[in-house]
């Protein structure tokens, strides 16, 4: 199967350009007069900056945080972006199929924002079965979830009329369930022992601290995208922020606490610092003091540091479930934890108390939507006929990049910090 | 023969390093997010009233370019150290984010003085971000020789002092919010060498340690290039009149262009067989931001700005070059540069910024002249002995071996701090 993945690719693509011929046209507006014309025009195009925020976020962050691997960085960040690139194309097509009652779509900023989205989900997903899996695999399960995530987005926000504005419950919950169902169900038991190349070297994690910046810097974007204009924007905004700052505090504490002699862990620093802009995204908008969210962010930074502490071995040993950047402590926790403080924000709020069920009920589909949706996709790859890499070949760039040879440079470098190390040791 | 057990588990080096190099940092930072929430709960709103859209997408714009200077910018502006690159980076993303909590609650309750409601809006945030920038800066002279316990401690009382320094010269010297701003440079570089004063200092033989390998500083251009893309955003921010802004973002532009132009052409000059040194590169492309920083919107056409951006690269490099010396002799210890990248270009703008305003004054009213050129200087100086007298103050405190400080052989050596099994190892 030589030419396995160019064609799929290639038909895949096809197939998207032809669904945009016929399904897709651009947002135009029935409105006379240059005067209110270019006013409109004015105001759609608010959103860009917004847009152009996430989109780094898709592209940079999510790419660069996988990057932690010592031989496995042109995957993570290339593949990240093939999946994101055809995510978005295939997520303006679903969502926009399924919100305009059949009729053609209209696209404009919003149906971008809303295809990043998407996209972040697949890329959510990724991280969980990442370095196991084939790129022809990859795309398989970016068509998959993709569809079922704008059904359960749809179901939530359309028919439920549940209110989550920085998608806890239908991006990060639904992403990290998702993955690991799949991660579950491809489980290895031969990679039950570490495997020598799943570990990460000094600049390799440097390069994941990068993705790590990109997304916490603009993580109240990706809260506040799609609020609604005005004072709801506004609070998305600080809340997030807040939320953020307060997690990186208690991921340091926690982190240096839990750790022999005091010391920090990188793994913590890159992922749990994050959790914050997680869990605060389900009430970002909605009336919550600043304290509220900053006990969010806090809280679920210290989840975090303790799912990547107990968590993730146990799911390893004990659930065979292999989980390789940690998306549960990540993503699926913390969303999970906003879920519950959006429910707990209406209670003590003056809204009505039927929101609450609602919310509940969305939290509820949109778990229960990711692991079935999963456990499909999982039994789909695992038709052997995807060429997913071999068990010692797991987390390798070499099985599906050229990857360049060593050159007189590595070795200078190599031989120089080996050198300076015995030195310091002396 | 002794590589071997250490690779295989990590904390055995515990033994060999200091046990709980700095055990109090859970308590400590668990205590202050614990009370700041609690103040959080007690003294703070949102602003309720309701805003244009436009204007709010506006300034969460800038909010966005601020923090991306202060986090991925400084972060990895310092991570020129082969052995410090995760302390660096990490630290700073602490040390913004403990900042920005602490500086809105006490630019609320200094600028009412009292201890009413202080409404959070977009701008605070922005002013709390820019001030914690201030922190980001000094701690570019200390890193490598303090642990994170000893930084939280400068950033609570640099903090302090720069609020406590923007208020007194708001009230009492007729600066404006964009000057006192701008003035951060000085204030944090002079804080940051004052403190690093009182340091204990690294041994003259610790050459292998400071010296650096290529991807580190690769990662240090990555900072530098952040930096460089987003500062007429920091400059132009704080301005209220769009015309002003404008003229600040174009002069912003202007300047650091030349400074990035001269930067590499003085370094090769500088050098006896014509090399480009990396560290000059990182450093000096940034001094004409800085130097442009204060007098940004006075400055009437770009051949100015040019001018200005040329002679703070200039002098950046030779003070780089020459002036370290100088240092070395005071007995200070500058472990990033920022003398020469923030320190004496921010004197540069606050001397140009003093001659431009007097210079304005000239054409209305003769006789204001002296007076102005007088308040001015007068703020000029103030920050920098405010720096230099809470720097001395922080050096002082921080001094104390009840801290635990790093042992000096262990300085720019991130590993005790980081768990990991292969930092035993060679990396």
């Amino acid at each position: 199967m030589r030419f396995q993945f160019s064609l799929i690719a290639i038909g895949l693509e096809v197939t998207m350009i032809i669904l945009f011929g016929v399904f897709v046209e651009y947002e135009t507006d029935q409105i006379t007069g240059t005067q209110s014309l270019s006013t409109h025009m004015n105001g759609s195009l608010d959103l860009y900056p917004l847009f152009q925020d996430i989109h780094v976020m898709i592209f940079a962050g999510f790419g660069f945080v996988m990057t932690f691997l010592k031989k496995y960085g042109f995957s993570s960040v290339g593949i990240n972006l093939l999946i994101a690139a055809l995510g978005l194309q295939w997520g303006t097509l679903v969502q926009g199929y399924l919100y305009s009652n059949g009729k053609k779509t209209r696209v404009g900023i919003r149906n971008m924002i809303n295809a990043d989205f998407s996209a972040a989900t697949v890329l959510i997903s990724f991280g969980a079965v990442l370095g196991k899996t084939s790129p022809v695999q990859m795309l398989i399960m970016t068509i998959i979830e993709i569809a079922v995530f704008a059904g359960n987005e749809y179901a939530v926000g359309a028919r439920l009329l549940a209110s989550d504005v920085g998608a806890s419950m239908t991006i990060h919950a639904f992403g990290a369930y998702f993955g690991l169902a799949v991660a579950g169900v491809l489980y290895r038991p031969t990679l039950r022992k570490r495997h020598p190349n799943e570990e990460s070297v000094y600049h390799s994690d440097i390069f994941a601290m990068i993705g790590t910046l990109f997304l916490w810097i603009f993580w109240p974007s990706f809260n506040s995208a799609i609020a609604d204009p005005g004072v709801n924007q506004h609070r998305a905004m600080v809340n997030t922020y807040f939320s953020l700052a307060a997690c990186v505090v208690s991921v340091f504490a926690f982190s240096s606490l839990l750790e022999p002699g005091n010391r920090l862990n990188m793994v913590h620093i890159q992922n749990a610092t994050l959790a914050g802009g997680v869990a605060v995204g389900a009430c970002a908008d909605m009336v919550v003091h600043p304290y509220f969210s900053m006990l969010i962010g806090s809280i679920a930074g210290i989840v975090s540091v303790l799912g990547f502490k107990y968590l993730t071995p146990l799911f390893t040993t004990k659930l065979r479930i292999h989980d390789t950047c940690g998306v549960h402590n990540l993503h699926g926790l913390p969303g999970v934890i906003g879920g519950l403080a959006s429910i707990l924000a209406i209670a003590v709020g003056e809204t009505d108390r039927h929101s609450m069920g609602r919310q509940a009920a969305a939290l509820f589909t949109s778990i229960a939507t990711a692991i079935g949706g999963g456990l499909i996709t999982g039994l789909i790859l695992r038709i052997p006929v995807w060429g997913p890499p071999a068990d010692e070949d797991c987390y390798d760039d070499s099985v599906y990049w050229k990857v360049p040879q060593r050159t007189e440079h590595d070795y200078h470098f190599q031989e120089y910090g080996s050198h300076s190390h015995q030195e310091i040791e002396i | 023969m002794l590589v071997e057990p250490l690779h295989r588990d990590g904390h055995r080096m515990g033994s060999k390093y200091q046990q709980s190099l700095w055990g109090c940092l859970p308590l400590w930072a668990l205590l202050l997010e614990v009370a700041l929430i609690l103040i959080f709960l007690l003294f703070t709103s949102y602003d309720t009233s309701s805003k244009d859209q436009k204007d709010l997408l506006g300034t969460f714009r800038v909010i966005q370019d601020v923090i991306l200077m202060a986090a991925l910018g400084l972060g990895f502006l310092n991570t020129s150290l082969r052995r410090h690159c995760w302390s660096s980076v990490a630290f700073n993303l602490f040390l913004l984010a403990l900042g920005v909590q602490f500086t809105v609650l006490l630019d609320g309750f200094l600028k009412q003085l009292s201890l009413k409601k202080i409404v959070i809006n977009l701008s605070s945030v922005q002013m709390a971000t820019m001030s914690a920038t201030s922190v980001l800066i000094s701690a570019g002279t200390v890193l490598g020789k303090v642990n994170l316990v000893q930084l939280v401690l400068m950033m609570l009382i640099e903090l302090t002092a720069f609020s406590t320094t923007r208020i007194v010269g708001k009230k009492l010297l007729n600066m404006d919010n964009h000057i006192s701003m701008m003035y951060i440079h000085v204030f944090a570089a002079y804080f940051g060498l004052t403190a690093s004063y009182c340091l204990p200092k690294p041994p003259k033989e610790m050459k292998q340690e400071t010296q650096m390998a290529t991807s580190p500083s690769l990662f240090a251009m990555l900072g530098t290039l952040f930096l460089w893309i987003f500062w007429p955003s920091f400059n132009s921010s704080l301005l209220d009149l769009l015309s002003e802004r404008k003229k600040a973002v174009f002069n912003t532009y202007y300047a650091l262009a030349v400074s990035a132009v001269t930067a590499i052409l003085v370094s090769a000059l500088v050098h006896s067989r014509g090399k480009i040194n990396m560290i000059h590169i990182h450093n000096a492309v940034l001094a004409g931001g800085v130097a442009v920083g204060p007098a940004c919107y006075l400055i009437p056409s770009p051949w100015l700005a040019m001018l200005l951006g040329l002679i703070a690269g200039l002098i950046s490099i030779l003070e780089a070059k020459y002036l370290s010396v100088c240092f070395q002799m005071l007995n200070i210890h500058d472990t990033y540069g920022v003398h020469y990248t923030f320190g004496l270009p921010g004197l540069l703008g606050g001397i140009i910024y003093v001659v431009l305003m007097a210079h304005q004054v000239m054409w209305t009213d003769i006789s204001m002249v002296r007076y102005q050129v007088l308040t001015n200087l007068g703020a000029l100086s103030f920050s920098v002995i405010m720096g230099m007298v809470f720097g001395l103050l922080t050096g002082f405190i921080l001094s104390f071996k009840i801290w635990k400080p790093p042992y000096v052989a262990n300085y720019f050596n991130g590993r005790p701090f980081w768990t990991s099994p292969y930092l035993a190892a060679g990396y």
